[in-house]
C-alpha cells in the first residue's frame, strides 16, 4: 500500500514535470502571436516636449557625393575585410600608409600631414594620394542649414564637413561656405557622425573657421576625438550625451545610440519644428533608421500640426547600390508617415529613391549637377526649403 | 515494435568516462577550447585579425556549413569512410585533425564546386559571385549575396539533416550499412531543404535585385501579412528554432517525451513533427518577448524596433539556449541524471535556459571587447551566430571527433549500457497512469502560469542595460 502510494506520487510528479514543459510551451505557441497578445502591449506613451518653432528652413547640398565610384569603394572595402573593419585601417586618405588595404592606422596616416593642417591641405591630400586607396574616390558630405526664426532673423549652420580634403573645399568654395565661415556667418557645424565620408574633411572648415561651436556625439571613438585636435580645432566641442539637445527653439538634435559599419558608434540627427507645417528632419546618414528618427520624435517632441511635414539627406538605405528586403519594408512602410517634402541623397541608395519615386511618394528631385548623378537626389548645389 | 538490426553508431558504442574527478576534466577542456576558439577566431573571423572572414556573410557561411559537415561526418555517416578499429585506436588528437581537415575540404568542395561552380554557374546566377559580378554588382556584394544564399541553405539542412536522424531515426533505411545509408540520408534531406529553401529563402534572395523578380520567385512573398515584413529573416527564425530543438530533444531530452511511443511509424512522425511544434512554441514566444521588452515592432525602421530583425533575433536566441544546452550535455554530464527522466529532463531545461540566458548577457554585456565587433544588441552587419556556432562547432570537434581528449576518453559500452541506450529510442519508464494524468493537469497549469509570470515581467527585463 505504502509503496503504490509512492509510486502514484512519484508518477504524479513526473506528470507535472513534464505537464509544465507542456503547458509552457504550448501556452507560448497559442498565445503568443495573437491579437489578444498584442492588445496587451501599452501604447506609445508620448511625453511631447515643446522645443519651440521655427519659420522655415532651407537647405542646401553643398556636397552629398560622398564618394565618386562605388566599385572602388566595396573594392577596398572587401580587400580590407568588411564591413566591420575599423575606418581608420582601411587605407583611405586621409589616413592611408601605404601598406595596402586593411592595415593602415591613424598614427601612421597623419604623421605625415599633421604639421600641414588646417593650412595646407592641397599638399597634405597631394601627400595621403600617394599612400591611399583610389584617392581620386573621396568627396564627401555637407549641408547648409539656413533656419529662420520666428522673428525673422536667420541662422546658418554646417551639417558634416565631406571627406576629401580638395573636393570638399572646392564645394565650400562653390556654394560660398568659405567666405560664411570666414564671416563668422555659420553659427556652428554639427557633425552627425565619425564616418569618414562626413567626419575626415574637418580641416577643411578648420581652415576658415577653427573656433566654430561643433557639436559631436559623445559615442567617438580616440581617434575621432584625436583629429578634431588634429584638425586645427581651437574651440571645445559640444558633447551631445543626451537623447535630446536643445540648439534653438525650434531646432533640436537627437541622438542615437548605434552601432555603425567600419566601427564607428552613435548619430546625431535633427530636428526643426516648421510652425503651421509640422516636423522636419534633417539627417547626414541616418543609421538609425528614417522611422526609428520618426518614432523617437512622435514619442518624445510636440510639433506643429502633430505631423510629420519634411525629410532631407542621407537616408542610408541602399549606399553601396546593395539591397535586402527590409528596405523594401521601408520603401512600402514610409507612406504611411505622410511626410510631404522628401529630399534625399548621398547614402539614400540610388534605387531606393527610384523605389520612392515609383511609388509617388513626394521627392523633390534635383539638377544633377556637379558631379551628382541622378536628379532622384537633392544634388550638389540642389536647394529645398521647409 | 518491429525487429530492428541497426548496428550502433560510433558515438552510440563509446561512453566518456572522466579521466580526473571532479569538474576538472570540464575546466580543463574548456580552457582548451577557449584559447583555440581565440586562435581560430583571430586567424579565420576576426575583422582585425588575419583572414577577416566576418564580411560577415562570408563567416557565415562558412561557419554554417562547417556545422552541417560535421553532423554529416557524424551522425549520418557514421564516420564513413573512417573505420571502426581506426576510431577506437587513433589518438583523440590526431583523429580531431584528420576528421575536422577531412570535413573543411569537403565543405569547400561542396561551396565552390557544388553550389558556386554547379548550381551557380549552370542553374541560378545568384548562386555564383561571379556571375553576379559579371551582371554588375560590386564584387564585395556579388560574394556576400552568394554566400548569404549558400548559407541560408545550410540553416535548413542544419534542421533537417540531424532530425532524419534523431527524429526519424534513420527510417525506412536505418538496415542499409554505411556508406548506402548515410548517402540516402544526406540525398533526401537535401532534396528536402532544397524543396524548403525554394518556399522559404528563394523570394528573400529574388527582392534583392531591381525590379523583383516576379516570374522566377513569388514576389511579394507570402509571408508578409503574416510576419509583418518581406524579408526571409521570418523563416530563419522558425527553422532556427528547429535546429535546436532537434538537439534538445536529443541531448537534455533524451527524445522523452516521443520515446514512450511503442508504435515506430507513430513515434518517428510524432518526434519529426513534435519538434516542428515545439520550435514554433518557442518562436512565436521569442517574438512576442521583444514586443513586450522593447515595445512594439515598426515595420520599415531598423535594427531592433524592425520585424524583419526581431525574427533573426528569434533564431539568435535559440541559438544561445542551444550553447546552454550543449554546455550542460557535454560538459556538465547531462546533471542531472539521477531522478526519473521527467524530473532530470525538466531540471536541465531550467539549468540550459539559465546558461543561455546567462551567455546571452555576457555576449552582449562583453564580447565586443574579443571579438573585433562593436558593441550593441543590433548592428546589422553583425551575427551572434557567427560566433556562437564557431564555438558550438569547436565543442562538437572536441566531443565527436576528439572523444573529449584532454579531459574525458572514450571507453566502449558495455552491453548492459548498449540496452540503456535503446532505451532512449523507445523507452519504458514512464507509464499512463491516473496519477500521472493528474500530475500532467497541474503541471500544464502551472506551466500556464510560468508563462503569464514570463509576459508581464519581459517589460521589465526590456529596461536592463547591457550596453554600457
Amino acid at each position: 500500500m505504502t509503496d503504490d502510494i509512492t509510486v502514484s506520487r512519484r508518477n504524479f510528479v513526473k506528470g507535472v514535470a513534464t505537464g509544465a514543459i507542456g503547458g509552457t510551451l504550448a501556452s507560448m505557441g497559442l498565445y503568443s502571436y495573437t491579437e489578444s497578445a498584442y492588445n496587451r502591449l501599452p501604447k506609445v506613451a508620448r511625453s511631447g516636449q515643446d522645443f519651440g518653432a521655427v519659420r522655415s528652413v532651407k537647405v542646401t547640398a553643398i556636397s552629398e557625393t560622398s564618394w565618386f565610384n562605388n566599385a572602388h569603394l566595396m573594392e577596398d572595402i572587401k580587400k580590407a575585410g568588411g564591413l566591420l573593419v575599423d575606418q581608420y585601417t582601411i587605407g583611405w586618405g586621409p589616413f592611408g600608409n601605404g601598406k595596402g588595404p586593411g592595415k593602415s592606422s591613424y598614427d601612421e596616416g597623419i604623421a605625415p600631414i599633421k604639421n600641414m593642417l588646417p593650412n595646407d591641405l592641397e599638399a597634405a591630400w597631394a601627400i595621403q594620394a600617394k599612400q591611399s586607396l583610389h584617392p581620386d574616390n573621396p568627396g564627401g558630405f555637407a549641408t547648409l542649414i539656413e533656419v529662420e526664426d520666428l522673428d525673422g532673423s536667420k541662422h546658418k549652420y554646417l551639417l558634416d564637413s565631406g571627406w576629401s580634403y580638395t573636393w570638399m573645399d572646392e564645394s565650400f568654395k562653390r556654394e560660398g561656405i568659405d567666405q560664411m565661415l570666414r564671416a563668422g556667418e555659420i553659427e556652428g557645424l554639427v557633425v552627425s557622425h565619425e564616418h569618414f565620408d562626413h567626419f575626415w574633411g574637418l580641416p577643411v572648415t578648420m581652415k576658415y573657421n577653427n573656433k566654430l561651436p561643433m557639436y559631436i556625439p559623445n559615442t567617438f571613438y580616440k581617434e575621432g576625438k584625436q583629429y578634431i585636435v588634429d584638425s586645427g580645432y581651437k574651440g571645445d566641442p559640444k558633447v551631445a550625451d543626451k537623447e535630446l539637445t536643445l540648439i534653438r527653439p525650434g531646432m533640436m538634435l537627437v541622438k542615437f545610440d548605434v552601432p555603425i559599419i567600419c566601427r564607428v558608434f552613435g548619430e546625431l540627427s535633427l530636428a526643426f519644428n516648421v510652425k503651421d507645417k509640422g516636423l522636419v528632419i534633417v539627417s547626414g546618414c541616418n543609421h538609425q533608421g528614417i522611422l526609428q528618427m520618426t518614432s523617437t520624435v512622435f514619442s518624445k517632441l510636440k510639433y506643429d500640426n502633430d505631423r510629420f511635414y519634411g525629410l532631407y539627406g542621407g537616408l542610408h538605405i541602399s549606399p553601396f547600390e546593395d539591397w535586402d528586403p527590409k528596405y523594401d519594408d521601408l520603401v512600402i512602410s514610409l507612406g504611411k508617415w505622410n511626410f510631404e517634402k522628401v529630399g534625399c541623397n548621398h547614402c539614400t541608395g540610388h534605387l531606393t529613391a527610384k523605389k520612392f519615386v515609383e511609388r509617388g511618394y513626394p521627392v523633390v528631385r534635383g539638377t544633377a549637377r556637379f558631379r551628382s548623378s541622378s536628379p532622384d537626389y537633392l544634388g550638389n548645389g540642389d536647394s529645398l526649403v521647409f | 515494435m518491429e525487429a530492428e538490426s541497426q548496428s550502433v553508431s560510433y558515438l552510440e558504442s563509446r561512453k566518456l568516462v572522466k579521466r580526473w574527478r571532479g569538474p576538472w576534466p570540464a575546466i580543463v577542456n574548456l580552457a582548451m577550447i577557449f584559447v583555440v576558439f581565440g586562435i581560430t577566431w583571430w586567424v579565420f573571423q576576426d575583422p582585425r585579425g588575419i583572414l577577416r572572414m566576418y564580411t560577415p556573410y562570408l563567416g557565415y557561411m562558412y561557419c554554417r556549413w562547417l556545422l552541417i559537415l560535421f553532423i554529416w561526418m557524424a551522425y549520418i555517416l557514421d564516420f564513413w569512410p573512417f573505420k571502426r578499429e581506426w576510431l577506437n585506436k587513433t589518438h583523440p588528437l590526431l583523429k580531431g585533425v584528420i576528421l575536422t581537415v577531412v570535413c573543411v575540404l569537403a565543405m569547400e568542395l561542396l561551396i565552390k564546386g557544388f553550389f558556386m561552380g554547379v548550381l551557380g554557374k549552370y542553374g541560378i546566377a545568384y548562386f555564383s559571385p561571379e556571375r553576379l559580378h559579371a551582371l554588375g554588382v560590386t564584387e564585395f556584394y556579388a560574394e556576400e549575396y552568394a554566400t548569404e544564399a549558400i548559407m541560408m541553405f545550410a540553416a535548413i539542412a542544419s534542421w533537417l539533416a540531424p532530425a532524419w536522424v534523431v527524429a526519424c531515426e534513420n527510417a525506412p533505411w536505418q538496415k542499409l550499412p554505411q556508406p548506402a545509408r548515410g548517402f540516402t540520408v544526406m540525398i533526401v534531406t537535401f532534396f528536402l531543404a532544397t524543396l524548403v529553401y525554394f518556399l522559404t529563402m528563394h523570394s528573400h534572395m529574388a527582392i534583392l535585385f531591381y525590379p523583383w523578380q516576379q516570374y522566377t520567385a513569388i514576389t511579394p512573398p507570402y509571408w508578409e501579412g503574416f510576419a509583418n515584413t518581406v524579408s526571409g529573416n521570418f523563416h530563419i527564425a522558425w527553422i532556427m528554432c528547429c535546429t535546436v530543438t532537434v538537439w534538445v530533444y536529443e541531448s537534455i531530452w533524451e527524445r522523452y517525451p516521443f520515446n514512450l511511443i511503442k508504435t515506430d511509424w507513430l513515434r518517428r512522425m510524432s518526434a519529426f513533427f513534435g519538434i516542428i511544434a515545439v520550435a514554433l512554441c518557442l518562436c512565436f514566444f521569442l517574438f512576442y518577448a521583444q514586443d513586450l521588452a522593447w515595445g512594439l515592432n515598426v515595420r520599415g525602421t531598423r535594427r531592433e524596433m524592425a520585424p524583419d530583425w526581431r525574427w533573426l533575433h528569434v533564431g539568435e536566441c535559440a541559438i544561445f539556449w542551444l550553447v546552454g544546452v550543449l554546455a550542460l550535455s557535454f560538459f556538465g554530464g547531462n546533471w542531472p541524471t539521477r531522478f526519473s527522466r521527467p524530473i532530470n529532463v525538466f531540471v536541465r531545461t531550467v539549468i540550459s535556459l539559465a546558461i543561455g540566458l546567462a551567455v546571452y548577457y555576457l555576449y552582449y554585456r562583453y564580447a565586443h571587447n574579443f571579438l573585433g565587433t562593436q558593441k550593441g544588441v543590433s548592428h546589422p552587419q553583425q551575427f551572434p551566430m557567427i560566433p556562437t556556432i564557431w564555438l558550438i562547432n569547436i565543442w562538437l570537434i572536441n566531443m565527436w571527433f576528439m572523444d573529449g581528449w584532454p579531459g574525458w576518453k572514450a571507453v566502449p559500452r558495455t552491453a548492459e549500457e548498449l540496452k540503456q541506450v535503446e532505451e532512449n529510442i523507445v523507452a519504458n519508464d514512464v507509464r499512463w497512469t491516473p496519477s500521472l494524468a493528474k500530475g500532467l493537469l497541474v503541471g500544464a497549469a502551472a506551466g500556464g502560469a510560468v508563462y503569464l509570470a514570463l509576459i508581464n515581467v519581459m517589460p521589465w527585463v526590456g529596461q536592463i542595460q547591457m550596453i554600457k
